[in-house]
């Protein structure tokens, strides 16, 4: 478990104020906020490497605020990685596992057991120049993970690979995070990550914490203007997607249903999952319109939040949706609570996870 | 592809070959008098033995304690900003723009007998001036800066990242330093030591002031030449340019090896 109790901290001119987290043990938390908003030096004062000003911060319910970073019990896989150029992919993973009075068999079986889970078999005795991303990202992971950390903490993990291997590095490092139950906290700029991975959600923004909770409250309830600008805002459903055709193994059309409501979508596979609707994907009229759009909701308006240019609608489609539209379009239509409007999604704006 | 166009070639080629003929010619016209017989004879020369043998233990001595002195303070100003550094940095390299003799004065006023440190010094049976120590301290001064701005520069190259990770994998800051800052710095500072130990082997200029006897093998080509010419100094300088030599050759290779 991870707790920060107004925690502040100064690095070089860069200052975490005030800021409070709590990750429960077994637990992956992600936290989001854009470049410079203080991700790293939060993940470094935990790890050690900032000494916070003032504030608590507690690892494994033990207060480490001012101890060491070798006596913290975290381990940290950096954006880059930075793998240690003078060893090999072995001497790297089982650098954490020298001085805990370990047999060479015991440390042998660790770096074994690692290997196999991340796939790294083959590259062990490999020097570390001319690895891919991918691969110095995998012997990153397995290096912090050896000596059993009390909590990992990972830097953009997936910054610096492409889109095809950082979706599967993302299934695995869930995959990973389930077999050897660490609390991790990870941090990135990227929302899509947090849908994917976290079970608690917070956002961090020019070294404040703006909000934390689940994926869905953050992105469904989000706390300022400033957290809904960042992470963008919609709505997280759970439900399970059913076939319309038989699929080829591709995408294919389906259905995904949810409690009160059943929407056309693409589809990967079929099964439980959930789905994402962005709130500026959802468009409204008081008729149905002639849109493309395979989604046309009869929506009951509940209330309307206006925040300048736009204007967030919360509506209830046989379960809460929520629009954004330009202020503009709302005064034009003279839309008010309790109006009956027509909302529309296309199938290809539900996004499936 | 080159910038220059071609009769611009060859007109840098010619320059450059003018260059390094005036560099190599000196020394292979040197290495020309080395025959078997000239060299049997400066190895049965007593005093020239022993003069080469005090020129490598006190650039050796010198370059010991340049890194005993040296190597943490090149770690504390590559990781550390503070009030000064860049001064402190200056100061460092400020012996590279004093010309040696006046290097040699100023450690005579410094050191010398009725100076407060020397005096200290010769208090405690330590006498510098026109004594090995002596010998030391000069080549310290020229030879320093070389080994320091190389530790500067080598750990620079380790990311402080790397450091982080060791220590966040259970090493003490002592032990990251060892298990990782080191290895990847050392090649670097070994190389900045060797160029030290070189510099303090070729140092006349400041030695001649502080200690002229015993002789360094410098020292002792000067003294032969100006007693007993050209001939009496040919011998004794092959000697020491191939011991410079064999200085060199080393660092080059360290810099081309591969990393380990």
């Amino acid at each position: 478990m991870i707790r920060l109790e107004q925690v502040t901290v100064a690095a070089g001119d860069f200052t975490l104020r005030d800021v409070s987290l709590s990750v429960a043990t077994g637990q992956y938390a992600v936290v989001i906020g854009p470049t410079g908003s203080g991700k790293t030096t939060l993940l470094e004062a935990i790890a050690g490497h900032h000494r916070a000003r003032s504030g608590q911060i507690i690892v494994a319910d033990r207060e480490v605020t001012r101890l060491q970073p070798e006596a913290r019990g975290t381990g940290m896989v950096y954006q880059q990685y930075h793998l240690f150029p003078h060893r090999t992919v072995r001497q790297n993973i089982e650098y954490g596992l020298a001085r805990r009075n370990m047999t060479r068999r015991g440390r042998d079986a660790r770096v074994s057991e690692l290997a196999e889970l991340l796939d790294l078999e083959p590259l062990l005795n490999r020097s570390i120049a001319g690895l891919s991303g991918g691969e110095q990202q995998r012997i990153a992971v397995a290096r912090a993970l050896a000596p059993r950390p009390r909590v990992l903490l990972l830097d953009e993990p997936f910054a610096a690979v492409d889109p095809a291997t950082r979706r599967r590095l993302r299934d695995r490092l869930r995959e990973l995070h389930t077999r050897e139950a660490v609390t991790t906290l990870h941090v990135t700029h990227d929302f899509e990550e947090a849908l994917h991975l976290a079970d608690t959600v917070a956002v961090l923004s020019r070294g404040v914490l703006l909000q934390q909770g689940t994926a869905d409250q953050v992105f469904q309830r989000p706390a300022s203007p400033e957290v809904a600008e960042f992470v963008g805002s919609g709505t997280v459903m759970s439900g399970r997607v059913v076939p319309c055709a038989d699929g080829d193994g591709g995408p294919f059309a389906a259905r995904f249903e949810t409690e009160g409501l059943s929407l056309e979508v693409i589809a990967e596979r079929t099964g439980p999952t959930h789905a994402l609707v962005r709130a500026q994907d959802v468009t409204l009229s008081r008729a149905a319109p002639s849109d493309s759009a395979r989604n046309h909701l009869p929506a009951k308006v509940q209330r309307l939040e206006r925040t300048g240019p736009v204007t967030r609608v919360f509506l209830d489609v046989g379960r809460p949706l929520t629009a954004l539209i330009t202020t503009e379009s709302i005064d034009r239509m003279a839309l008010a609570p309790g109006d009956d409007v027509i909302a529309a999604v296309k199938a290809t704006a539900v996004h499936l996870f | 592809m080159s910038l220059l166009p071609r009769p611009a070639r060859l007109v840098a080629a010619l320059l450059g070959a003018m260059l390094v003929l005036l560099i190599a010619g000196p020394l292979l016209r040197l290495l020309v008098e080395a025959s078997p017989t000239s060299l049997g004879a400066a190895l049965r020369d007593r005093e020239l033995i022993s003069s080469i043998l005090l020129t490598i233990v006190a650039a050796t001595a010198a370059t010991l304690l340049t890194a005993l002195f040296g190597i943490p303070l090149a770690y504390l100003l590559a990781r550390n900003q503070f009030g000064g550094r860049s001064l402190l940095v200056a100061v460092l390299e400020l012996p590279v723009v004093v010309p040696h003799p006046v290097a040699g004065i100023a450690l005579l006023l410094f050191l010398g007998r009725h100076s407060a440190i020397g005096g200290a010094l010769a208090g405690i049976g330590l006498a510098v001036v026109n004594h090995v120590p002596g010998i030391i301290a000069a080549m310290l001064f020229v030879s320093a800066p070389l080994l320091v701005t190389s530790a500067i520069e080598a750990f620079r190259s380790v990311d402080p990242a790397l450091e982080r990770v060791a220590r966040s994998l259970g090493d003490t800051g002592w032990q990251a330093f060892r298990r990782v800052t080191l290895p990847l710095a050392g090649r670097g500072i070994v190389a900045g030591a060797i160029l030290a130990w070189a510099r303090s082997i070729s140092e006349f200029g400041a030695i001649v002031i502080l200690t002229y006897n015993p002789k360094v093998a410098s020292v002792l080509i000067y003294d032969r030449f100006t007693t007993t010419g050209l001939t009496g100094a040919i011998p004794a300088s092959i000697v020491l340019l191939l011991v410079a030599l064999a200085g060199f050759t080393t660092v080059r290779w360290l810099q081309r090896r591969p990393a380990a």
